[in-house]
C-alpha cells in the first residue's frame, strides 16, 4: 500500500480553501453520511465520498488523482444535501478535475468536445454552414406541419425578443425536439431566434472543472446575445447548461448579463400564466412522473416550473419517492453521458434510479433535463422497464392549442 | 403572626420534576407539580428496562419508582393533564393559572419541561414513517417494554438489526450543533438487550463518535464490542430493496474499496433530543429566553431570578443527571426562599489533591464545618478548612448524623465526631506510551500548562494522541480541544489521532466544529496497531492507517507527542473501601449506592463521593456533585427523630454472632455501649436482610416476620412475593386472577428458604419470587440472597423444581411480570 504525506501546500488544498466558510473541506466531521448517498454501488470501484472529500482536506493530490473516482462522480450533489457541515462535493470534484496533474484523465470525448465547442462553437462539431442548413431543413418541415410560410424558424435576428439556445442533440439526431419547441415559440407570437455563432446550451468546461474554460464558453453565449439585443435567453431543457447559464452565471462572468435567461419550463409556465399559451391536458389523459434533474433541482433550486408545467399539460404530476432534494440521480452526470467508454458504468449508476422508477409502476415518465432524457430512456431500455420517457417541454408542445 | 408557607411551581412531572418534588419532601412548603401527561413519570415511565443477566444502569424504572412516590407525597399537589395558561406577577409571588382554569399563588418555579425526541420524518431521505421496519429508539423502547419486538422481527431466530446514532443530533447545517448526549447509551443498551434476547442476532451499530463516557459505559462498552459490530460513519439514507422490501443502507466496504448496500430486518434511528414541543410557550410564559437550540444550557440563555431549570430543559441529559439537577434546583429553590436555616452539619472529607481540597473548601464555604484528612496542598493558608494533614483514618463507627471517625496523629489515637463523610480520594494518573521506549512524550497537562504559561516553549508542531490505551476519558478530550486550539491560535501545527472525539456537555460539539475550522487535523485510527511510532531524532514520525482512507498510509511528523494521562484506581482504594466498608466496583474505582441511582450517595447514609475516585467526572460533574452533596446534606435532616424502622433485635435471643454487623448492606446496625448489636433507626433501609440471616432468629420484625409473611399466602394459589421497589411496582394497577397472590415485601432478601418452606406448607400452589435485577437491588445483595434462598428449598428432595423461581423484575417490566404469571398457570 502507498503511504503519503498530507500537503497544505497542494494546489487542490490552496484552490479549496478560497471558499468561504460552509465550502470549508477541512471542517469535514468524517460522519460518513455522504457515503450512503452516492447512487453507484454494489458494483466495482465508484466514488467513495467521505474519501475524496479526506483527500482534498488533506492535500494528498496525487493519492486522489491516481483513482478513478474524480470522474467517477456525477456531481449529482446527492451526499451534499446530507452534509452537516455543509461541503459541497462538486466543488471539490471538480477543482480536483481541473488539477494539472489530472488532465489526462479527462475522457477523450470530453476533451474533443471542448475544442469543437472552443473552435466552432458546437460541441459536436457542427460549422456555421451545417448549422444554417441543420435550421433551414427543420423550418421547412415545421412551415409544411403549421402550414403557415411566416412560422420559419430565424436565426441571428437582432432584436428578437427570445433567444433560444438549443441542446446539441435538437441539431443532431433529434431534430423533433428543436420542431416541437418551434411550435412554442410560433404560438406564442413572441419574436425569436437562434444563434449561429454559438449553437447551443452545454457547457463542458464545468465537468471539466476548469472555470476559465467554463467562463470562455460562458462569454460565448452572453456576449453574442448583448449584441443581438435579447430580453430572454431561453435554455433548452439541459441540466448543467441551467446550472452554469442561470445559476453560476454572474460568479463566473463577474457581471450580470444583460438579459434574463429563463429555461423552457420557465418561460412556458409564464407564458401560460399570463394566457399567451393555452394547453390542452386531455391530450395526455394520464399522470405522469417527473424525475428531478439534479442540476436544476438540488444544485440550482429549480423544483417547481416544470412540475407546474407538467401539471397544465397531464392528468397530474405523479412524485417519485424520494423526489426533489432527495431524488434519485438518472445516472448520467457529470459528463458521464457525454464519455462514449462510460455506458457501462451509467448502467450502474443509474440502477437505484431504474429500481425506483419500476417500483413507481407508471408507464410515463418525464424530466426537463435532455441528458436524462437520454440516460432515462437507455435504463428503461437496459432493464426492460417499458416506460416511456419524454421531455416537460416536448409534452407542453404536444399538449398547445393553437 | 401566620406563618406563610411558600408555593413551588413545577413544570413537568418526568424525572427531574419528581426528584424536585422528592427533594422538598421534608420542607414546609407546598409543591404544585404541573404534568401535561395524566401520569407522572415522563419520557422516561414509557421506557424498557435494558437489564439482562444484571442491571445495566439505564434508570428508567427510577421514574415508576419516584412516580409512586410523589403521588403519596405530602406536601405536593399533582395537577395532571393540562398546562400552564398564563402566570401574573402579583405582591406575594405569581399567580398560576392552568388551562384546567385552576389557579394558586406561588413564588419558585422549578421549570423541568423535559425534550421532545427528534422526529425523523423532517430528515425524508430517512423514508421513517413511510417503512414498517424503520423505527426510532423511543419506539424500539415501547416495543421491548412491551415485549413484543418478535412480532417486529417476525420470529426470525436470526435478525439484522442496524442501529444509526446521532439521527437530529450534530448537524451545524439543520442548526443543532450539539450532541444528544444519551443516544450512544441508549442504542448501546438497546443493542445489547438485543443480544440477549436474540443471542444469533447480527447487529451493526453505525456511530459517527461512539460517546463511551462515565464508568459503566466503558466496561459495557467492552463487553459489547464483542457482540456486535461497531462501524465508524453513519448512513443518512434509507432505501428499500426491490425485491425483498427491506430497509437497505448503503455503507462504504474498506476491503473491496466500493460501496455496498446492506438490507436490515430493522433499522432502528437512535433520535436526538430536542427540547420538549411545549418549552417554547412555557418560556413565552414565564418570559425567559432559550438559546437557538431552545434549550436554556448556554450563556446566551435568559433565565429570572424566580425560576430554576432543571432537567432536559436545560439541555439533553441522561435520566441521573435530570435527577440530580432535580434536588440541585430543590436546594437552590429552598436557599432563595430563606427557608436553609438549618445547622450546618461537621463534615469529613478524604483524599489528596484537587479534588479532596475543593470539596472541603466548597463545603466550608457553603458553612459546613469542613475537615480534610489530606494534605490539603491546595488550600490556600487561610482556607476555612481544618486540615489533618499526617492523620491516617483506622477506622469509622457511628452512623449518619454521628460518625466518630478514630485517627492517629502524633502517634496519639485520637476522635473526630461528624455527621457526614465524603471521599474525594485522588486515582492514580499515569500514561501509557506507545511499545519501545519513547521518552520526550509530552503529557497533555504539560503540554495544555505549556500553552497557557510558556507558548513560546511550545513545539511548532504537536501531534495529541488520544485512545491510545482504551477509551480517552471526557476532561482529556477537551483538555485536547481546548489546549490544541491555544496552540492553533498561537499558530502552531496540531493534529489530533484519535479513535473517537467525545463531544460531551452543550458546547462540545461546536469547540470540535471550531478545532477543525481553525485547522487542526483530526485523524481516525480503530486500533493501536494502526500506527507505527518512530523517534525521528528531532520528534517522531508516525505511519498512520487512517480509519477514513483504507486505501492509503499516512506519513506524520511532528516536534512532539502529546499523550493524556490515564486514569486507574488508586493504590489506597481498596483501604479507602474498607475503611468507608463499601464495595470497589468491577475496575477498582468506589461504587455508589445501587447501580448509581443515588450517584453521589453511597449504600451508606451519610458517607458520599465526589469526583474521579467514583466516576469519570470532568469539572462540570464535579460541581454539580458537589452542589448535590450539599442538597442532600441540607434538605434530608441527619437529626430526624427515630423513625420506626419495623426491625429490632431481642436482645434475649442475640448470640452477638454479630452477623446482623456483618451483613447489613446499609452499614445500619452498629455496636452499642454495652456492646451488643443495635439498629440504628435512621441509617436502616427496613431491608430485612438481617432478619433472614439472624442464625438464632433475634431480629424481629413487626410486620414482617417469618409466620406473617407466611401467612398472608393462600391455599391452592400461585404466591408471587414481590419487593415493593420493583415487582410490586410493575404489577402496579393490574387486576390480577384470583389464583394470583400478590404478597409485597420490602425488599426480595426477606423471602429466606424458611418462608418459602412455609408458604408451600400453607398451600401455596407455586412460589415465585419477584426481586429486582442484580446490581439494582436497594440493599444491595437482595435480589441474590432470595434467588439463593430459591436455590436452597430447590435441593431440598422432593420439591416441585418448577414449582418455585426467582424472577428478576424492574419496576417498569409491567408486560415481564404478566408473562410470569400467566406463565405460572400452566
Amino acid at each position: 500500500m502507498d503511504s503519503t504525506t498530507i500537503n497544505k501546500n497542494s494546489v487542490l488544498y490552496t484552490l479549496l480553501n478560497q471558499y468561504p466558510l460552509g465550502d470549508n473541506i477541512s471542517e469535514c466531521l468524517t460522519c460518513g453520511a455522504c457515503n450512503s448517498r452516492c447512487t453507484w454501488f454494489d458494483g466495482e470501484g465508484g466514488p467513495l465520498p467521505r474519501q475524496i472529500i479526506r483527500m482534498a482536506a488533506l492535500g494528498l493530490d496525487e493519492a486522489l488523482v491516481k483513482t478513478s473516482m474524480i470522474w467517477d462522480c456525477l456531481l449529482c450533489n446527492r451526499c451534499t444535501e446530507v452534509c452537516p457541515m455543509g461541503i459541497t462535493m462538486d466543488k471539490v470534484v471538480r477543482k480536483a478535475r481541473s488539477l494539472a496533474i489530472a488532465d489526462d484523465k479527462i475522457p477523450g470525448d470530453i476533451k474533443k468536445g471542448i475544442k469543437n465547442r472552443l473552435e466552432l462553437g458546437d460541441v459536436n462539431g457542427l460549422t456555421k454552414e451545417e448549422f444554417v442548413e441543420t435550421v433551414e431543413f427543420v423550418s421547412e418541415e415545421f412551415i409544411d406541419e403549421v402550414n403557415d410560410p411566416l412560422a420559419h424558424i430565424p436565426y441571428d435576428q437582432k432584436g428578437a425578443k427570445l433567444l433560444y439556445l438549443p441542446n446539441p442533440r435538437e441539431l443532431g439526431i433529434n431534430l423533433m425536439h428543436l420542431t416541437a419547441m418551434a411550435k412554442l415559440f410560433y404560438a406564442s407570437k413572441q419574436t425569436w431566434t437562434l444563434s449561429s455563432r454559438h449553437t447551443d446550451v452545454t457547457n463542458w468546461g464545468y465537468f471539466v472543472g476548469k472555470d476559465e474554460v467554463a467562463k470562455q464558453m460562458a462569454l460565448m453565449v452572453v456576449e453574442p446575445a448583448e449584441e443581438l439585443q435579447i430580453e430572454t435567453l431561453v435554455l433548452s431543457e439541459c441540466g448543467h447548461g441551467y446550472h452554469v447559464l442561470k445559476y453560476l452565471l454572474e460568479d463566473l462572468i463577474g457581471r450580470k448579463p444583460e438579459f434574463e435567461v429563463l429555461s423552457m419550463p420557465e418561460l412556458l409556465v409564464r407564458y401560460a400564466e399570463k394566457g399567451i399559451l393555452k394547453f390542452d391536458p386531455s391530450v395526455h389523459p394520464y399522470k405522469i412522473a417527473y424525475h428531478d434533474p439534479c442540476n436544476i433541482a438540488r444544485k440550482s433550486g429549480g423544483y417547481d416550473a416544470p412540475r407546474q408545467l407538467l401539471s397544465m399539460v397531464c392528468d397530474g404530476v405523479a412524485e417519485l419517492t424520494p423526489n426533489r432534494e432527495d431524488g434519485i440521480c438518472c445516472g448520467g452526470g457529470g459528463g458521464a453521458l457525454q464519455d462514449s467508454t462510460a455506458t457501462k458504468k451509467r448502467m450502474i449508476t443509474g440502477k437505484p434510479k431504474a429500481d425506483q422508477m419500476k417500483r413507481a409502476g407508471l408507464p410515463n415518465l418525464a424530466t426537463a433535463c435532455l441528458s436524462c432524457h437520454r440516460q432515462l430512456g437507455e435504463l428503461s431500455a437496459h432493464f426492460k422497464l417499458g416506460i416511456k420517457v419524454v421531455t416537460v417541454a416536448s409534452l407542453a408542445s404536444e399538449s398547445l392549442i393553437l | 403572626m401566620e406563618k406563610i408557607i411558600p408555593n413551588i411551581l413545577i413544570i413537568g412531572g418526568g424525572v427531574a420534576g419528581m426528584a424536585a418534588a422528592q427533594a422538598l419532601s421534608d420542607q414546609d412548603v407546598v409543591i404544585h407539580v404541573v404534568e401535561k401527561e395524566t401520569a407522572l413519570g415522563g419520557h422516561a415511565a414509557q421506557w424498557a428496562c435494558m437489564a439482562t443477566q444484571t442491571c445495566e444502569n439505564c434508570g428508567a424504572c427510577l421514574s415508576i419508582e419516584t412516580a409512586s412516590l410523589v403521588q403519596k407525597q405530602k406536601n405536593v399537589k399533582l395537577h395532571l393533564h393540562t398546562m400552564v395558561d398564563h402566570i401574573e406577577k402579583k405582591d406575594q409571588g405569581y399567580m398560576v393559572v392552568l388551562e384546567n382554569n385552576d389557579s394558586f399563588i406561588i413564588q419558585k418555579i422549578i421549570m423541568a419541561s423535559g425534550f421532545s425526541p427528534f422526529d425523523p420524518q423532517k430528515t425524508p431521505s430517512l423514508h421513517y414513517g413511510t417503512c414498517p421496519n424503520v423505527i426510532t429508539t423511543a419506539e424500539l423502547n415501547t416495543f421491548l417494554k412491551n415485549e413484543s419486538i418478535s412480532g417486529l422481527l417476525k420470529d426470525r431466530p436470526e435478525p439484522k438489526i442496524a442501529f444509526i446514532q446521532c439521527v437530529g443530533s450534530r448537524n451545524r447545517d439543520k442548526g443543532r450543533d450539539y450532541c444528544s448526549q444519551v443516544c450512544c447509551k441508549i442504542s448501546m443498551r438497546q443493542a445489547h438487550k438485543l443480544t440477549h434476547l436474540y443471542p444469533k442476532a447480527d447487529i451493526t451499530l453505525f456511530y459517527m463518535d461512539l460517546q463511551i463516557i462515565g464508568k459503566e459505559i466503558r466496561t459495557f462498552y467492552n463487553a459489547l464490542s464483542k457482540k456486535i459490530s461497531l462501524v465508524q460513519g453513519v448512513p443518512a439514507e434509507i432505501l428499500e430493496n426491490p425485491d425483498t422490501h427491506l430497509p437497505t443502507l448503503v455503507t462504504e466496504d474498506k476491503t473491496t474499496q466500493s460501496r455496498v448496500a446492506r438490507s436490515f430486518d430493522l433499522i432502528v434511528l437512535s433520535v436526538g433530543l430536542l427540547p420538549s414541543k411545549t418549552l417554547e410557550k412555557t418560556s413565552g410564559i414565564l418570559d425567559l429566553t432559550p438559546n437557538s437550540w431552545g434549550f436554556f444550557n448556554t450563556d446566551n440563555a435568559v433565565v429570572s431570578k424566580d425560576v430554576f431549570i432543571a432537567g432536559c430543559a436545560g439541555g439533553p441529559k441522561d435520566i441521573l443527571s435530570s435527577q440530580q439537577e432535580g434536588r440541585i434546583a430543590a436546594q437552590k429553590a429552598v436557599e432563595a426562599l430563606g427557608l436553609d436555616t438549618r445547622a450546618k452539619i461537621p463534615v469529613a472529607v478524604f483524599g489528596d489533591g484537587h479534588e479532596a481540597d475543593q470539596t472541603a473548601l466548597t463545603l466550608a464555604l457553603k458553612g459546613y464545618p469542613a475537615y480534610l484528612f489530606g494534605n490539603g496542598a491546595g488550600l490556600a493558608k487561610d482556607a476555612p478548612v481544618t486540615v489533618f494533614k499526617d492523620a491516617g483514618p483506622i477506622s469509622i463507627s457511628g452512623t449518619a448524623g454521628n460518625f466518630s471517625i478514630h485517627y492517629k496523629s502524633d502517634n496519639l489515637n485520637r476522635h473526630l465526631k461528624c455527621a457526614a463523610i465524603v471521599a474525594a480520594a485522588k486515582p492514580l494518573q499515569s500514561m501509557n506510551t506507545p511499545k519501545g521506549k519513547i521518552d520526550k512524550i509530552l503529557s497533555l497537562d504539560e503540554f495544555s500548562h505549556m500553552i497557557e504559561k510558556t507558548p513560546e516553549k511550545c513545539p511548532e508542531r504537536g501531534i495529541i494522541l488520544m485512545d491510545y490505551s482504551g477509551p480517552a476519558y471526557k476532561s482529556s478530550a477537551r483538555l485536547a480541544l481546548s489546549a490544541g486550539l491555544k496552540a492553533r491560535e498561537a499558530g502552531k501545527d496540531i493534529a489530533v489521532i484519535m479513535n473517537k472525539m467525545l463531544v460531551h456537555g452543550a458546547l462540545g460539539q461546536r469547540l470540535y466544529d471550531e478545532a477543525r475550522r481553525l485547522g487542526i487535523d483530526f485523524f481516525r485510527y480503530e486500533t493501536p496497531e494502526d500506527l507505527t511510532i518512530e523517534d525521528s531524532g528531532q520528534g517522531f514520525r508516525i505511519r498512520l492507517k487512517e480509519a477514513t482512507l483504507p486505501s492509503v498510509f499516512l506519513d506524520l511528523s511532528c516536534d512532539a507527542l502529546i499523550l493524556p494521562h490515564t486514569v486507574s484506581p488508586a493504590k489506597g482504594f481498596g483501604d479507602l473501601a474498607c475503611l468507608l466498608r463499601q464495595p470497589l466496583d468491577k475496575e477498582g474505582f468506589l461504587q455508589s449506592a445501587n447501580t448509581r441511582h443515588r450517584p453521589t450517595q453511597s449504600l451508606r447514609k451519610g458517607i458520599f463521593f465526589a469526583g474521579t475516585c467514583h466516576d469519570e467526572t470532568d469539572p462540570d460533574d464535579f460541581n454539580h456533585e458537589l452542589d448535590e452533596i450539599s442538597s442532600l446534606l441540607s434538605t434530608q435532616d441527619f437529626s430526624l427523630p427515630a423513625t420506626d424502622p419495623g426491625v429490632e433485635i431481642n436482645q434475649k435471643k442475640c448470640a452477638q454472632c454479630l452477623t446482623c454487623i456483618r451483613i447489613c448492606p446499609h452499614n445500619a446496625i452498629v455496636m452499642n455501649e454495652k456492646s451488643r448489636p443495635e439498629i440504628v433507626p435512621d441509617s436502616c433501609f427496613s431491608c430485612h436482610l438481617c432478619v433472614s440471616n439472624c442464625p438464632a432468629y433475634a431480629i424481629e420484625s413487626k410486620t414482617m416476620a417469618n409466620d406473617q409473611v407466611a401467612g398472608l399466602v393462600q391455599k391452592g394459589a400461585v404466591t408471587v412475593f414481590a419487593c415493593e421497589r420493583s415487582a410490586a411496582l410493575a404489577a402496579g394497577n393490574l387486576s390480577l386472577p384470583d389464583h394470583i397472590r400478590l404478597i409485597p415485601i420490602p425488599c426480595a432478601c426477606r423471602i429466606s428458604s424458611d418462608i418459602i418452606l412455609k408458604a408451600l406448607l400453607n398451600g401455596a400452589s407455586k412460589v415465585i419470587v419477584c426481586g429486582c435485577h442484580p446490581e439494582n437491588c436497594k440493599s444491595h445483595k437482595g435480589s441474590r440472597v432470595a434467588s439463593d434462598s430459591v436455590q436452597k428449598v430447590l435441593s431440598v428432595p422432593g420439591v416441585n423444581q418448577a414449582g418455585i423461581v426467582f424472577e428478576p423484575v424492574a419496576a417498569n417490566e409491567t408486560a415481564k411480570f404478566e408473562r410470569i404469571i400467566s406463565k405460572a398457570k400452566e
